[in-house]
């Protein structure tokens, strides 16, 4: 199924990117290239629909993606006559397209710069400090990112967008406890974000087995991430990440024979006894081998999985049958 | 379904048409009967509609309403975890209007935006990658999507 353009396509796979770009030579000469902003002219042509600029913007990106500037070129071209030079939105894309124009550092020092200058004029423009965070992030410089970051969460703190980024840039440091709090205040903009709930679980299940942290905090991470699992379950029916998850922090929690500590803060969250772990391993391998078996059978109503997240699970679960084999 | 709630409707509408017929044919007959009285006595007719007809106006109307009823499309979840849980199982397929297109209010997850961040994309990165695809066999795949899409 060719993707819709009237949805960002940054998640989207190569293959599926390419087919977008694909359609810019349709798209761009079916539409007009330029529209009148005046309301006179309202009155004798077709009004624009807002769909148009989420086209083009979705375009652009797909075209940027797949290095066909000359189209990429075109969109913002389009956006530009609309909507003027000193557009917060458009003035991001043209500095996207510079940054994908850019042939090594010098260009890049050179963009940063640009974007120095417009903060320097308006330091409110967010998708500017977004940019400038992005190309800090992509040129290694990573310390100053998070800073710059750290800065526009304190002028913007509702923005969840960048609690997330936020929240990667210091996983991807292995800042765990850091990265869990961005996580967390990015959830409490969007309590019901089952994605994000499930992702919050992934990083605290790290945190408890990456780090070989001793103890409490092993212990702590692992209550935690069984939460946040249960809790994505509980706002999703029939989600595959959630179940994954489950399935593994609970079949770790009774490998591992973890003991559930006395806590002496009341706020604190603990792991439950090891009936009820083993009463949610049941279930979710239950859950997980029904949701693969009707996906292998391509049910009707059961097709919006992801094909790898079905078949991580389908390894999970024949790894879990072999342990049990033998 | 579909044949049985677009008969249902069909018969009510055939009921209501017969309801409207026979009231029209008893107004007229009504006002002959008026007009020939009207020679021999000068107390004027009452007109009013035999309770038959009245009746089965009623019945058609709620005939067709029931036929309409059961047309219908099946109702959207208004449960957040079932209407979460169908976004994530159907995907798409879960949300085809009548057109047989997707809705168009369909978006998806509508919180993949935190992880995947528009705001924040690291388009060199995504080039790189995109290039490295085509590198490692992506083309066949592209000029089969490219045939496709023309």
């Amino acid at each position: 199924m060719v993707p819709s353009l009237l949805h960002p396509p940054s998640q989207l796979s190569p293959a599926a990117a390419l087919q977008l770009s694909q359609q810019a030579p349709a798209v761009l000469q079916s539409s007009p290239s330029t529209v009148s902003a005046s309301p006179l002219s309202a009155l004798f042509r077709t009004s624009e629909t807002p769909d148009l600029w989420a086209k083009y913007e979705n375009l652009l990106l797909s075209c940027l993606r797949t290095g066909d500037e000359v189209a990429a070129r075109q969109c913002l071209e389009r956006l530009v006559a609309r909507f003027g030079d000193d557009n917060e939105r458009v003035m991001a894309f043209k500095g996207l397209l510079k940054e994908a124009d850019a042939q090594h550092n010098g260009d890049l020092d050179r963009v940063l710069k640009e974007y120095d200058q417009i903060l320097k004029d308006n330091n409110t423009n967010i998708p500017i400090t977004k940019r400038r965070i992005a190309l800090l992030r992509s040129m290694g410089r990573v310390p100053e990112a998070a800073s710059a970051l750290v800065q526009l969460l304190q002028f913007s703190p509702t923005d969840a967008e960048a609690w997330s980024e936020l929240a990667d840039v210091y996983f991807s440091q292995g800042l765990y406890p850091q990265a869990v709090y961005a996580l967390e205040e990015a959830l409490i903009l969007a309590p019901n974000a089952w994605n994000i709930h499930a992702h919050l679980g992934e990083m605290q299940y790290m945190a408890a087995t990456a780090t070989g942290a001793a103890g409490g905090s092993y212990n702590k991470y692992m209550a935690e991430a069984l939460k946040r699992f249960t809790r994505s379950i509980e706002i999703c029916d029939d989600y595959l990440r959630g179940y994954y998850g489950l399935k593994l922090v609970t079949s770790r929690v009774l490998k591992d024979a973890v003991k559930p500590t006395k806590q002496a803060d009341e706020d604190e969250f603990t792991l439950p006894d090891t009936t009820t772990v083993e009463q949610l391993n049941e279930l979710a391998t239950a859950k997980l081998s029904e949701i693969v078996r009707h996906y292998t059978a391509q049910d009707l109503g059961w097709r919006g999985y992801d094909e790898l997240e079905v078949a991580a699970a389908r390894e999970l679960l024949s790894k879990d049958g072999s342990a049990i084999e033998r | 379904m579909t044949w049985i709630s677009k008969s249902i409707t069909v018969f009510g509408g055939l009921l209501l048409a017969h309801a409207c017929y026979s009231a029209q044919e008893h107004s007229a007959l009504q006002s002959l009967r008026a007009s020939t009285a009207a020679l021999t006595s000068p107390s004027p007719a009452v007109a009013t509609l035999p309770i038959d007809i009245a009746v089965e106006t009623v019945v058609a109307t709620l005939v067709i309403l029931l036929g309409l009823v059961l047309n219908t499309r099946p109702l959207r979840p208004i449960q957040w975890r079932v209407w979460a849980g169908k976004v994530e199982r159907e995907g798409e397929e879960g949300f085809i209007d009548s057109s047989g297109e997707v809705s168009r209010d369909y978006i998806g997850n509508p919180f993949r935006f935190l992880e995947t961040r528009p705001g924040f994309i690291d388009i060199r990165k995504q080039r790189k990658e995109f290039a490295d695809w085509v590198k490692n066999g992506g083309e066949r795949l592209g000029a089969s999507a490219g045939a496709g899409a023309q």
